[in-house]
């Protein structure tokens, strides 16, 4: 049993100290307020902003994994995501699903249009793939794809794409063959400006907008932007969905644990602190507990990926492990507050700046986003422990 | 990474699995349930042989682990022993060969770890009179005497002490924690059976009366204490393991055969949906515990939050599980028939032991809590 990450050797420091540099000098201040989750920019200014941070990283000769044909040197990938990553700014511009997509089953044509230039900011992608009727059953999907020559024309409706208001692209499931369910489905490369489509931004119950409805009236896309195959629409997106589930939530919990123990040392009730109650640091040693499981639940994952052996409850558990723990973990940090819960961002009394409140009702996302836990548990329990299925009602 | 076991460690469960099925599964434990004795010696001599008891022994006194990894070699042992809820002192016996092959003299070693190896000598380990390693609690006290040490004094919920040979106790010299080993038979010592919630499992209760020992038989304080205490962690939560594994994959089975209304329950959402919460439950006690294990056995900096984690997080989840398993079973899990109360029984009973779960969790905010207190300042 081994499952020691070597630490970076110090022949790694120069590479280190002059992206500490690059970094100190180029990356951008921006009018957005960090806060938990998949955040979008709402403003244009910001968005420019970062296009123009994901082009000078590019320019300075860094190269991101998901973006290069081989992939790079281990150690400075990880120096990369280690010290971009702690300045809490997106480097990558949009959502980069796809790029995985188009590395796998795209045409050479398709990857020196796209790769390059999402690599550079100069392409904001969205993903074009759940629908007011095809949220969870995502395989009955409505939004269709005539063929027309050499075109599709796409009529119907896509919702929850984040980046889309941004977006120069778009990453599109819509069923063009005539059988139902995943065989009719086909993956295109849609771009955003074509005439036919409206964008409208999605406001959720946070109270910001990062997400949107995206419908199309007669859209054309060109035979030539199919990624795979028509048809091979389900095999393209399960792969880069996959990437997505195993990545969601790593290393946030902890990040809440440690704001939980420092809003309970903080905070008295009956004149004393809520650090010395005996349930309250029962509590939070318990999410201690669940999260430190997280982390290692995620290296038997790793372990099973390195051995061509992962099992069909893999992504669903990790999902469902990290998005039960944060929710409840976000409520107990509003009960800890007491009164001083009711008010949030904005206001000068609130705790942390309402970072707690805004991340509880962000954390309601978790749960659903990337297929419901209710989903994740029919994939466990039919796929994973091979129970029988749930009869569809329309079959 | 590798987090997961090697070679060697899965031929090691194999051959530990085939001998469990031939020659000691649950249905010989069940024989003997209500009997003063569950435990059979010949049975666990053999099960020595394999190793069960010689992991934590050095090869120069007749132990040898399988790796350079002995608490992770252990691990697969006691998962094996705890899918069958076997009877015997694997916690405290590997306890106590660990405390006196670090902390003993080289006679004691040399006295007392082949015999341990070979399953010859059962060696078991006792806290305070409430079961807890807490120096707070009423317990067992011992003075310095002309003799050597006197011990007076109760400690209760010993696994296997009728019938051990020798006890390491944890008592209270100078208003700290100390750990003595001592041989039993004994002046002043009497040992009583508990009649016991865990009906695959004997534990009892040793009242001291004046008994001194020599004084080098204390092998130490705080530091041995807090060794044993991971050692018991790691293997108690890894039999509980092997145990939740068991019995999840019997629910399982149970519900994909069960029919009622015309279909399989296991096609019903409701309990499908049960079972994938089980099956993370069952995730989660392997990881936690294959951390804990690899942790200590490698020095980390994390072993001691790893070790909290593991015995606050573990013996929950496997109680959790019982109980779901016994309601998904029907009215056949109520019944003495049926082997799911055995395992109600061992995960209710395994919960308090050795340091219950409320007490890893203090421990473990403690160490958030010392951890944090800089980064939020």
């Amino acid at each position: 049993m081994d499952i020691t990450t070597s630490e970076v050797p110090p022949q790694y420091d120069e590479f280190r100290k002059s992206l500490q540099a690059f970094i100190g000098a180029h990356c951008p201040p921006l009018e957005w307020k960090a806060r938990t989750g998949i955040r979008v920019p709402e403003e244009e200014h910001d968005v420019a902003l970062l296009r123009q941070w994901a082009r000078a990283i590019h320019d300075a000769g860094y190269v991101f994994d998901r973006f290069a044909d081989t992939p790079g040197d281990p150690y400075e990938q990880r120096v990369l995501e280690e010290e971009l990553g702690a300045t809490g700014i997106p480097y990558v511009v949009g959502n980069a699903l796809v790029a995985g997509a188009i590395k796998m089953f795209g045409t050479p044509e398709q990857r020196s249009a796209h790769i390059g230039p999402m690599s550079r900011g100069e392409q904001i992608w969205t993903q074009l793939f759940s629908e007011p009727n095809a949220g969870s059953d995502l395989a009955s999907l409505q939004t269709k794809g005539r063929l027309d020559g050499d075109e599709y024309i796409i009529n119907g409706q896509k919702v929850w794409s984040t980046w889309a208001q941004w977006a120069d692209h778009g990453y599109l499931l819509a069923r063009t063959e005539p059988s139902p369910g995943p065989g009719g489905i086909t993956a295109l490369i849609l771009d955003m400006k074509s005439p036919g489509i409206e964008i409208r931004p999605l406001r959720e119950m946070t109270g910001t907008t990062d997400f949107n409805e995206v419908f199309f009236d007669d859209v054309r896309v060109p035979v030539a932007n199919v990624i795979g195959a028509p048809g091979e629409g389900w095999k393209v997106a399960s792969a880069s969905l996959a990437t997505e589930r195993g990545g969601v939530g790593r290393n946030l919990s902890w990040e809440t644990v440690v704001r939980l123990a420092d809003l309970a040392r903080t905070t008295s009730r009956r004149g004393t602190s809520l650090g010395d109650d005996g349930s309250v640091r029962q509590q939070i040693a318990a999410f201690a507990a669940r999260s430190r499981i997280q982390d290692h639940l995620g290296k038997r994952v790793e372990t099973r990926a390195e051995n061509q052996a992962v099992t069909a409850w893999d992504a669903p558990l990790m999902k469902i492990w990290f998005s039960e723990l944060n929710l409840e973990m976000l409520e107990y940090g509003l009960d800890l507050q007491g009164p001083r819960s009711i008010v949030a961002e904005g206001d000068e009394a609130a705790y942390d700046d309402g970072f707690l409140q805004d991340a509880f009702l962000y954390a309601r996302a978790w749960t659903i986003a990337g297929g419901s836990n209710e989903v994740m548990r029919n994939l466990i329990s039919e796929r994973g422990l091979g129970l029988p299925r749930e009869p569809r009602g329309d079959a | 990474m590798n987090f997961d076991f090697d070679d060697d460690q899965q031929l090691l469960r194999e051959s530990v699995r085939r001998f469990l099925d031939e020659r000691y599964p649950l249905s010989v434990t069940r024989e003997a349930l209500e009997a003063d004795v569950v435990l059979d010696r010949e049975l666990w001599r053999r099960g020595a042989e394999l190793g069960w008891t010689a992991m934590l022994i050095p090869e120069q006194h007749e132990g040898g682990s399988i790796t350079s990894q002995p608490l992770v070699d252990l691990v697969v042992l006691a998962e094996e022993l705890g899918r069958t809820l076997n009877p015997g002192p694997l916690v405290s016996t590997n306890v106590v060969a660990d405390a006196i092959a670090r902390f003993g003299l080289d006679e004691q070693r040399s006295t007392w770890l082949p015999r341990i190896a070979r399953g010859e000598v059962i060696a078991t380990w006792s806290l305070s009179a409430e079961g807890t390693p807490d120096l707070e609690a009423p317990g067992v006290d011992a003075v310095v005497s002309e003799g050597g040490v006197t011990l007076n004094g109760t400690a209760r919920y010993v696994h296997e002490a009728v019938g051990a040979e020798l006890v390491l106790a944890t008592v209270r010299l100078d208003g700290k924690a100390a750990c003595v080993l001592v041989p039993l038979p004994h002046d002043g010592v009497r040992v009583r059976r508990h009649t016991g919630l865990d009906l695959t499992r004997r534990f009892g209760e040793i009242t001291f009366t004046g008994a001194t020992v020599p004084a080098d038989s204390v092998l130490g304080g705080a530091e041995v204490l807090e060794r044993a205490i991971s050692v018991a962690t790691v293997i108690k939560s890894a039999e509980a393991t092997g145990a939740a594994e068991i019995l999840f994959e019997r629910t399982v089975d149970y519900l994909r055969d069960r029919v009622q209304f015309g279909r399989t329950i296991g096609s019903y959402q409701a309990i499908k949906h049960r079972l994938a919460d089980l099956l993370i439950e069952v995730e989660a006690m392997r990881t936690a515990t294959y951390y804990a294990a690899l942790a200590v056995d490698e020095g980390f900096e994390d072993a001691a939050e790893a070790v909290a984690t593991a015995g606050s997080y573990v013996p929950e989840a496997f109680a959790h599980l019982t109980g779901e398993s016994l309601q998904l079973h029907g009215g056949i899990g109520f019944t003495w028939e049926h082997d799911v109360h055995l395992f109600v029984r061992r995960s209710k009973s395994d919960e308090p032991l050795f340091g219950e779960p409320s007490w890893h969790r203090e421990n473990l905010f403690e160490m958030l809590d010392a951890a944090t207190l800089g980064e939020s300042a």
